[in-house]
């Protein structure tokens, strides 16, 4: 599919409505939408709740979701992100009460089965590394948690990772690395590495104005398929995208350093809050602008493809994920 | 404060007491200032030396409770708590032997009071303790909320 000759298209097909309080953040399962299996994401929302929706079988083209379960009397307070683990059985919700709730989704049900506390205040972000053994949380206490899945849904902390000066709004691991990536109103992307196997990890990078970064809250990130490439986005307006090497690094090498390869102005006028890239390789970002801009890699560089516009939101919050996910081109 | 010269000399030297005028006083201010101010910074570097001594001293004392609490635990069923507890708790009794009480002007007393801390939240996380220093400053005041 030649993105940049066609004539692109961003339709709404469905409105789902069931939250009573604004929606923040939306997950796929990763385990569904393939081989028979019907299209699973979650939604998360102010009004405390999580709620599952899932594709109906019958429906193809036309996507017709339903809800199929929602998660509720968990938190005392919004909740602001989720993420499925890697294998769809577990879903990380991470809440302004402090607290992330893990669910464990079995048949049609979804059992709280664990709640990981120890953040001072509301937790911003959830993110499972590639295998599913780590997850990351980050809060407005400017700290970054690792913890470790244990048998029995058990989960032990590995490391609280200071370092960040303000808020930090997300976290990402790395696709296939245990490297995990921050971001925050200290303007700063910081990257976590461990030192071997010995549970001490520290910031190994940061990424900040000096490194030609943003000027402004960084409030999202978002990796290419192939783990070489990252897409940051910003209050400062600005979209940006990093590279590495694309080697995997050795055992003694460590780690390898990003670098900024070029930044995207002009296309939002208000904070951007959200960025994600798919796996075909389509940027999408939502701003406070009303709009969701979708971007591809030309031989020069990064371009816009013509399939921008104002949605309906008031804030296109979270939305990039839902978009660049599903591939809704027509 | 005899300000003339004690052989009497050219003509330039009356105006040099006036101009030496200006250089005594501000010797003499300056001594005095010194003076009492090494008497003033004495007794405030005791007091607040007193105060943050006992601040580091309860919170480290505090630490060490817990792990000689989680050590005897240890001793009474070994197999409480997992390897990664465990050697975190060792890590903490290290960071706390390693403190230099008697040198606070020791660079690293502040890297070893975080890493203290830390350590302690990841513990009292990973077994759902509820346990928290009372003394100690939050990283966070209460703001505002942000999105």
């Amino acid at each position: 599919m030649d993105l940049l000759e066609g004539n692109l298209e961003l339709k709404e097909i469905q409105k789902l409505e069931g939250h009573t309080d604004r929606v923040w953040s939306v997950a796929w399962n990763p385990a569904t939408g393939a081989a028979g299996i019907p299209a699973m994401f979650a939604s998360c929302s102010g009004d405390k709740t999580v709620r599952i929706w899932q594709q109906t079988p019958s429906a193809r083209c036309s996507a017709s979701f339903e809800c199929k379960a929602v998660l509720e009397e968990t938190h005392n307070r919004t909740v602001r992100s989720c993420a499925w683990s890697p294998s769809g059985k577990l879903l990380a919700t991470a809440s302004f009460d402090a607290t992330t709730a893990i669910w464990e989704h079995i048949g049609d049900d979804f059992e709280c089965v664990s709640t990981l506390e120890g953040h001072e205040n509301e937790v911003k972000s959830v993110s499972w590394n590639a295998s599913g053994s780590l997850l990351a949380t980050c809060s407005r206490d400017k700290s970054v948690w690792i913890w470790e899945v244990q048998p029995g849904n058990e989960f032990e902390c590995v490391a609280v990772l200071q370092g960040h000066t303000q808020d930090v709004k997300m976290v990402k691991w790395h696709p296939f690395m245990d490297v995990l990536f921050s971001c925050s109103y200290d303007n700063t992307v910081k990257v976590w590495a461990e030192d071997g196997d010995t549970d001490d990890w520290h910031c190994v990078q940061t990424l900040g104005e000096p490194n030609n970064g943003h000027t402004s809250t960084v409030w999202a990130l978002s990796f290419n398929s192939t783990g070489d490439k990252m897409v940051t986005c910003s209050d400062d307006l600005t979209l940006k995208i990093w590279e590495t090497d694309s080697r995997i690094p050795q055992e003694t090498d460590g780690y390898m350093p990003w670098r900024h390869l070029s930044t995207l102005t002009g296309y939002h006028d208000r904070t951007i809050f959200s960025v994600h890239w798919s796996s075909e390789g389509v940027i999408a970002s939502g701003a406070a602008d009303d709009a969701i801009r979708l971007f591809i890699e030309n031989k020069d560089g990064l371009e816009e493809l013509n399939a921008s516009f104002s949605w309906a939101h008031r804030t296109a919050n979270g939305m990039a994920d839902t978009l660049a996910k599903q591939g809704v081109f027509r | 404060m005899d300000s003339k010269p004690a052989n009497p000399k050219p003509l330039e030297d009356i105006f040099d007491s006036s101009v030496n005028l200006e250089e005594t006083h501000f010797q003499e201010g300056y001594k005095d200032g010194f003076n009492d101010g090494l008497v003033l910074g004495k007794q405030e570097g005791r007091e607040v030396g007193l105060k943050l001594g006992f601040e580091v001293g309860e919170e480290l004392g505090f630490y060490r409770g817990c792990v000689d609490v989680w050590n005897a635990a240890n001793r009474v069923d070994s197999s409480c708590f997992s390897s990664r507890v465990q050697k975190n708790i060792r890590q903490m009794e290290e960071l706390i032997e390693k403190y230099p009480f008697l040198d606070p002007e020791n660079e690293s007393v502040q890297e070893i009071m975080d890493a203290l801390r830390s350590k302690f939240r990841a513990i009292s996380a990973t077994l759902s303790l509820k346990l928290e220093y009372d003394g100690y400053p939050k990283s966070t005041d209460v703001k505002d909320l942000e999105f």
